[in-house]
C-alpha cells in the first residue's frame, strides 16, 4: 500500500483534475443562471485544439493559450446563441456543439496538419513548470504542491475568486437572481440575457484554459477526442458540487484523485472499473442527499427534462 | 388538403437543415480541395450506391432506428432519456450471456437472449425513472451518470470473470456464441440481418401503439401537458416508470440484436465507440419523436455515415466532414424544438 498512495499520485492528482476543475467551474456558471451546459466536452475540446494550432503557428504559449480560448469563446457564444436568443433545447444544442467539436477538431487535423489520429512536434512548446519558492522546500507537500503548469494554479486562485465573486459582489448576486428567478430579477431591473451571454462567455474562457491544460500541460500533443469524457466528468463535478466554486474544487479533487488512483491501479495489473464507477455512484448517492436548489429547478423547467 | 399542408410544413423545417448541413459539409470538402460534386457522388456511392451498400447502411442504421424509437418515446411522454447508451450496453452483455450459457435448443436461447436484453435495458432506465419519481432526482442527470456506471460494470464482467480465454487474443471480450443462435442474415454474404425487419416492425408497432391506443395517448398527453395529464387522472410516477422502462427496452434490444447479428459476442467497447446511443438520440430530435420519422432519420443518419467512410476510401477528404454535417444539421433542426416548446410553454400558461 506504500506505494500506491505514494506522492507522485497526490502530485498526478493535481494535474489530472486541473482540466476537469476548470470545466467544472465554468458549467458551474452556466447552471447558476439557468443554462444546463450539457457541450463542455466539446468546448475543451475545441481548446484543446486551438492551443495546438496557437502553438504550432506563433511556438508561444502565452498567445497559443490565448487563441485557445479565443476559440472556446467563439464556440461558447454559439451555444449562448442558440440556446438564450433561439431559445432552442440547451441539452441538445450541448449535444450538437459536442458532435461538431469532435467533428471540427479531427477535420482540422487531417486538413492542417495532414495527420490523421494524433499531432505531436518536437518543437511545440508546453506549459512551463512552476516551482513555488518557500513550499518546494518542504518536504511531502513540496513534492505535491510544487512543479506544476502556471494553469494548475490559477485554477486554485479561479475557485477562490468566483467564490467571491458569487457571494460577495453586487455582480455576482444579480447573476445568481437571474438563474434563481429570472422573471423577479427581470422585474428589478436585471438585464437577464446579457447575465446569460456574460456566464457563457466566462464559460468559454474556462474551458479555453481547460483545454490548454489538456493538451499542453501534461503533453505537448493533440489526439482525436482527447477529452475522452472529461467534459462529462466535468458536469457531473458541477452537479456534485451543487455548482458552489468550494463545492465543485472539492468534487474535482475526488474525480482527479480516483483518476490518479486508476491510472495507479493499473499499473498494478489490478481492476480499475470500480475505482471508476466510484465518482458515478457517490454523485447518485449525494444526489439523493442534496435536494434540488431553486436555479437547478428553473434550468429543469427551462430544458424540459423531467417535469 | 389541410393534412397536407401540415405535412409539408412539418417536412420544411428538417429538410431546410439537411441543406444547410450539406452546405456546411461542402464549405468544408472546399476547405481541404476536394471537388464538391464529386464527394457527394461518393458519399451517395457508399451509401447507396450498390446493393452490398446499401444493405450495410441499413444494418448500420438498425441500432440507431431502435434506441431512437426508445428515446423518441420518452421523449413523447416528456422524459429525456440520456441513458441509451448503457442501456444498450446492459441489454448486449445479458443477451450475450444468455445466448451463451443458457441450456436448451437455438430457437429457445435465441429468444431468451432477445428478451433478456430487452429486461435488462428495461430495468436500468425504470430504475432511472424510479430515482426520479420516488427521489425527484432529476432524470437528465441519473440517466447520464447511470452510462458510465453500466459501461464500466460491463468492461469489468468481460475483462474479468467472464473473459474469452479461449482464443489468443487479450480482448476484453466474452466468448463467440454458437453458430446455431446467430440471427440469420437476410441475403448471403451481405451483413443486413432479420434485426432490421424487427427494427422496422417495432417502429410501425410504436406508431401504431401511440397513435391508436389508451395508453399511447396518456403518454402524449402526460408530454403535453403534465397538468392536464394528472387533471384526467393519469398517475405521473406509473406512467414514468412504465415508459421509461419500454423505453430502455428498446435501447436494451438494440444491443442484443447488435450482439446476436453482427458482433457475436460482447466486445467491450464495440457497441459505445461508434457512438449508436448518440446517433439514435439525434434521430429522434431530427425528426421530431415520430416513430416512424424516427426510423427514416436513423436511416439517414447512418447513410451519412457509411457514406462518409465510402468517401474516404475514395477520395483525400477525411470521414469527419460526415460528422459535421450531422451536427450543423442538429443544431439547426433543435430550433424547430423550440417553437413547439414554447407553444407548450403557451399551453402551460394559459
Amino acid at each position: 500500500m506504500d506505494h500506491l498512495f505514494d506522492v507522485s499520485l497526490f502530485a498526478s492528482t493535481l494535474r489530472l483534475v486541473t482540466p476537469i476543475l476548470l470545466a467544472a467551474l465554468g458549467g458551474a456558471i452556466c447552471a447558476r443562471v439557468g443554462l444546463f451546459n450539457v457541450g463542455l466536452e466539446g468546448l475543451i475540446l475545441i481548446g484543446a485544439f486551438s492551443a495546438i494550432v496557437g502553438n504550432h503557428f506563433t511556438g508561444d504559449v502565452f498567445a497559443s493559450i490565448i487563441f485557445a480560448i479565443l476559440c472556446s469563446v467563439l464556440f461558447s457564444m454559439l451555444f449562448g446563441y442558440m440556446s438564450i436568443h433561439l431559445r432552442a433545447n440547451v441539452i441538445v444544442v450541448g449535444i450538437a456543439l459536442n458532435f461538431l467539436a469532435l467533428g471540427l477538431t479531427t477535420f482540422s487535423l487531417r486538413a492542417i496538419f495532414d495527420v490523421k489520429g494524433a499531432y505531436y512536434n518536437k518543437d511545440m512548446v508546453g506549459l512551463p513548470k512552476w516551482d513555488i519558492p518557500v513550499i518546494k522546500d518542504i518536504p511531502w507537500l513540496g513534492d505535491v504542491i510544487s512543479g506544476h503548469s502556471p494553469l494548475v494554479y490559477l485554477s486554485i486562485l479561479l475557485v477562490i475568486a468566483l467564490h467571491l465573486f458569487l457571494f460577495k459582489t453586487v455582480t455576482g448576486f444579480r447573476l445568481l437572481a437571474a438563474g434563481e428567478n429570472p422573471t423577479a430579477a427581470k422585474s428589478l431591473g436585471i438585464k437577464v440575457t446579457r447575465i446569460q451571454y456574460g456566464a457563457v462567455l466566462m464559460c468559454g474562457v474556462l474551458c479555453g484554459l481547460a483545454g490548454s491544460q489538456l493538451s499542453l500541460g501534461n503533453v505537448t500533443m493533440f489526439t482525436e477526442g482527447m477529452t475522452s469524457g472529461r467534459g462529462f466528468i466535468a458536469l457531473v463535478a458541477t452537479m456534485l458540487g451543487q455548482s458552489n466554486p468550494i463545492g465543485v474544487a472539492a468534487s474535482s479533487l475526488l474525480f482527479g484523485f480516483m483518476d490518479a488512483l486508476s491510472i495507479r491501479l493499473q499499473g498494478f495489473a489490478l481492476p480499475t472499473h470500480f475505482t471508476m464507477m466510484l465518482p458515478y455512484v457517490v454523485t447518485i448517492a449525494a444526489m439523493l442527499f442534496f435536494k434540488d436548489k431553486g436555479y437547478m429547478q428553473e434550468a429543469r423547467k427551462a430544458n424540459e427534462s423531467s417535469r | 388538403m389541410d393534412k397536407l399542408v401540415s405535412f409539408i410544413r412539418s417536412m420544411v423545417q428538417p429538410l431546410l437543415a439537411v441543406i444547410v448541413g450539406l452546405a456546411a459539409g461542402a464549405i468544408a470538402i472546399a476547405v481541404v480541395g476536394g471537388s464538391v460534386p464529386e464527394t457527394y457522388a461518393e458519399m451517395w456511392k457508399g451509401a447507396f450506391g450498390s446493393f452490398y451498400f446499401f444493405t450495410n447502411t441499413l444494418s448500420r442504421a438498425t441500432p440507431i432506428i431502435l434506441i431512437g424509437l426508445g428515446v423518441a418515446l420518452a421523449f413523447r411522454a416528456g422524459f429525456f432519456n440520456l441513458g441509451s447508451e448503457g442501456q444498450m450496453v446492459l441489454g448486449a452483455l445479458s443477451a450475450a450471456l444468455t445466448a451463451i450459457y443458457l441450456p436448451g435448443p437455438a430457437w429457445l436461447k435465441l429468444i431468451a437472449a432477445l428478451i433478456a436484453g430487452i429486461i435488462s435495458g428495461g430495468i436500468w432506465s425504470a430504475f432511472a425513472g424510479w430515482l426520479d419519481a420516488k427521489y425527484r432526482m432529476n432524470l437528465l442527470i441519473t440517466t447520464l451518470l447511470l452510462n458510465y456506471i453500466a459501461t464500466l460494470f460491463a468492461g469489468y464482467i468481460v475483462s474479468y470473470p467472464l473473459k474469452d480465454r479461449t482464443g489468443s487474443a487479450a480482448m476484453a471480450q466474452t466468448m463467440m456464441i454458437d453458430k446455431s443462435v446467430w440471427l440469420p442474415k437476410l441475403f448471403k454474404g451481405m451483413s443486413l440481418h432479420y434485426g432490421f425487419i424487427i427494427a422496422a416492425v417495432c417502429a410501425v408497432l410504436l406508431f401504431l401503439f401511440m397513435r391508436y391506443t389508451v395508453k399511447g395517448y396518456e403518454i402524449r398527453m402526460l408530454g403535453g401537458n403534465p397538468l392536464f395529464a394528472s387533471y384526467g387522472g393519469v398517475q405521473r410516477g406509473k406512467m414514468m416508470l412504465l415508459s421509461m422502462f419500454v423505453s430502455g427496452g428498446f435501447a436494451g434490444l438494440a444491443g442484443s440484436i447488435e450482439v446476436l447479428g453482427t458482433q457475436y459476442r460482447y466486445l467491450d467497447g464495440a457497441l459505445t465507440t461508434p457512438g449508436y446511443a448518440w446517433s439514435g438520440i439525434m434521430a429522434t430530435l431530427l425528426a421530431g419523436s415520430h416513430p416512424l420519422g424516427t426510423a427514416i432519420a436513423a436511416i439517414l443518419l447512418a447513410a451519412l455515415q457509411t457514406g462518409g467512410m465510402g468517401m474516404e476510401r475514395n477520395t483525400e477528404v477525411p470521414l469527419e466532414v460526415s460528422n459535421i454535417i450531422q451536427a450543423v444539421l442538429i443544431l439547426f433542426v433543435s430550433a424547430k424544438i423550440t417553437y413547439s416548446f414554447i407553444k407548450r410553454r403557451k399551453a402551460a400558461r394559459s
